[in-house]
């Protein structure tokens, strides 16, 4: 699997996706540096997250039989109710702060097409 | 078409929700949802089913609107992800239609990316293309004008003048990403997809037990005779139980509060538990073979009979409850143990029947599901902070004033009504006047989105005392 890839797309996705949630809080010229910087703390966060759940679940039940569209089929659907379960539940804990709505959604919306990105590899 | 649809749909959930609490905008927003899915899935709705849940959902978008309570709420969330779950596949049972409602309503867009690729017709897949491709045209070179833009205002005073006069400051960005919510939702809903494992698996489970081809005699006859020794002195201790607790009934005369409180609070919940038990052990039994054993006549009587005196039970426990509301008024609570009952009853029947009928775990689990959603539907319908006071003030020998006034806003008019008739002190009048005041308050500054059937009351009042 292409997992060095799928974690750069991810990584610049939860990193647009976040920064235009949270930038409709506030956003100026200096905050560019700090928009680049992000990109460490979310290429780890998404690198353990889609390693940890996603990869590991591909890894574990793709063989010959079963094929990685039908591991999406099967998986994908409880890990988007329980991820979005736990997306809402941080967002209403937090009290819906911005940059905690930022992060939930960026990593719902993010994991959801790393999915997507694993499953349409071609199974070799 | 489909797009400028939902894109008008979009817009209506941004002007409904964006900045507003929970009113008039969840009944508009019940009614916007079965618009879409009526308009895109038109076979669906000449399904019995789906005309069923649809008329629950329009029910519990009108309940939101007049009882403005949070399970009323709930209730509405509920019913909306029936609905959509009935109209992803109707014929399944209503947890698996929660499970559709449930994955259309958040997944449905990346469920659908996900089929694209798979789909053979090349037009479809063409204007997908098209759009990310749009996407892709509008989104990079915007990305990269900012950025440039911005690192160009340092370099050259007249173009930092001429770019700090540009102002975007009348666009609200939440309110579009919100549109952007909006649009996600109603795409996902448009076309409800379903979880096929969890889906099929449901299609294909019926509700009656098979017949086993071959049956060991010796193992059956060994668990029937050790199904009937034990339901059968379990019958006798039940029996003994309920004589005692009949007879504590009417011998007891120690009724203080705290008497009564562990008497149902601390026995309640154990009795329970106790039913639950009882269920469990009659389904342990009649899981498989034993229901076609010739010789489980006896272990079925028993069964029955002991089907029958935990009803007894249950009985006993709603009176002892139901002495206790009378004595120290109703609460939370106290209602919360009747519903506990009513479920404990609806399961016991359910199991009753299954026994009866011959039917597998399935059948009971479909039908104490929908039990279950037809109960939170009906709780919904009652204003139960309006009951509680109404109840307490004129049935109740007892309340606690500062319950009542504790209860959320739905009872400050009544309360404000009644206040100079009840024996209360001077300082908890006051707190109900200031209940109401604020209450009034709170009506009037609501927007339109919010209103609810209250609002429209208070104007009634208002242009009458007018």
């Amino acid at each position: 699997m292409h997992v060095v890839s799928n974690l750069a797309k991810s990584c610049l996705l939860a990193t647009v996706i976040f920064w235009i949630i949270a930038g409709t809080d506030y956003m100026d010229m200096d905050m560019i540096l700090v928009i680049f910087l992000s990109f460490i703390p979310i290429f780890f966060i998404a690198t353990i997250v889609i390693l940890g759940s996603i990869y590991v679940i591909f890894w574990l039940r793709v063989n010959e039989n079963f094929s990685k569209r039908q591991v999406y089929k099967t998986f994908y659907p409880y890990y988007a109710i329980i991820a979005f379960g736990i997306a809402v539940f941080g967002i209403i804990s937090s009290g819906f702060d911005i940059y905690i709505i930022a992060f939930f959604t960026s990593a719902f919306i993010t994991t959801s097409q790393s999915w997507i990105w694993f499953a349409k590899e071609k199974q070799r | 078409m489909k797009h400028i649809l939902i894109g008008i749909a979009a817009i209506l959930f941004s002007i409904l929700f964006y900045e507003q609490r929970i009113g008039l905008n969840l009944s508009i927003f019940s009614l916007a949802t079965i618009a879409i899915l009526a308009f895109y899935n038109p076979k669906a709705f000449k399904n019995r089913y789906t005309i069923i849940h649809t008329i629950l959902y329009i029910a519990t978008a009108i309940v939101a609107f007049m009882q403005h309570s949070y399970i009323s709420i709930i209730a509405n969330c509920v019913a909306f992800f029936t609905l959509i779950g009935a109209v992803s596949e109707g014929k399944t049972s209503i947890y698996v239609y929660w499970l559709n409602g449930l994955y259309t309503s958040i997944a449905g867009f990346f469920h659908r990316n996900f089929e694209v690729n798979d789909d053979v017709e090349k037009v479809s897949l063409k204007k997908d293309i098209d759009i990310i491709h749009l996407t892709k045209l509008i989104g990079i070179p915007l990305v990269f004008i900012v950025v440039f833009i911005l690192l160009y205002k340092n370099g050259n005073p007249m173009f930092n003048n001429l770019v700090s006069k540009i102002s975007f400051e009348f666009i609200n960005v939440q309110w579009i990403l919100f549109c952007v919510l909006g649009y996600y939702l109603f795409s996902n809903i448009s076309k409800p997809i379903i979880v096929e494992s969890a889906t099929l698996a449901d299609l294909n489970t019926k509700n009656e037990l098979v017949k086993p081809d071959d049956v060991s005699e010796e193992k059956l006859k060994k668990e029937k005779q050790l199904g009937t020794t034990l339901l059968g002195l379990l019958n006798l201790l039940i029996v003994l139980y309920i004589i005692t607790d009949i007879a504590s009934l009417i011998i007891g005369e120690d009724t203080s509060a705290p008497t009564l409180s562990s008497l149902v609070h601390n026995g309640i919940y154990t009795l329970i538990a106790s039913i639950v038990i009882a269920i469990v052990i009659i389904l342990y039994f009649f899981r498989g073979n034993l229901n076609f054993y010739t010789e489980n006549r006896t272990l079925k009587n028993l069964t029955f009979l002991w089907i029958f005196l935990n009803i007894i039970l249950i009985a006993l426990i709603a009176i002892k409850n139901q002495n206790y509301i009378t004595s120290f008024g109703l609460t939370y609570k106290r209602i919360g143990v009747h519903i506990y009952i009513l479920l404990t009853l609806a399961g016991l029947i359910t199991t009753f029947l299954k026994v009866l009928n011959i039917k597998n775990m399935v059948f009971l689990f479909r039908r104490n599901t929908q039990i279950a959603f037809i109960v939170l539907i009906l709780m919904s319908t009652i204003n139960w902070d309006q009951t509680i006071t109404a109840y307490n003030l004129k049935h109740a020998n007892g309340f606690d004033v500062n319950y009542l006034i504790n209860l959320s806003n739905r009872n400050a008019i009544l309360l404000n009504d009644k206040k100079d008739a009840l024996s209360i002190s001077e300082s908890d009048k006051n707190r109900i006047s200031t209940k109401y005041r604020t209450y009034m308050i709170t009506l009037r500054q609501r927007d339109w989105q919010e209103w609810s059937y209250e609002n429209f009351l208070i104007e009634d009042n208002n242009s009458n005392s007018e």
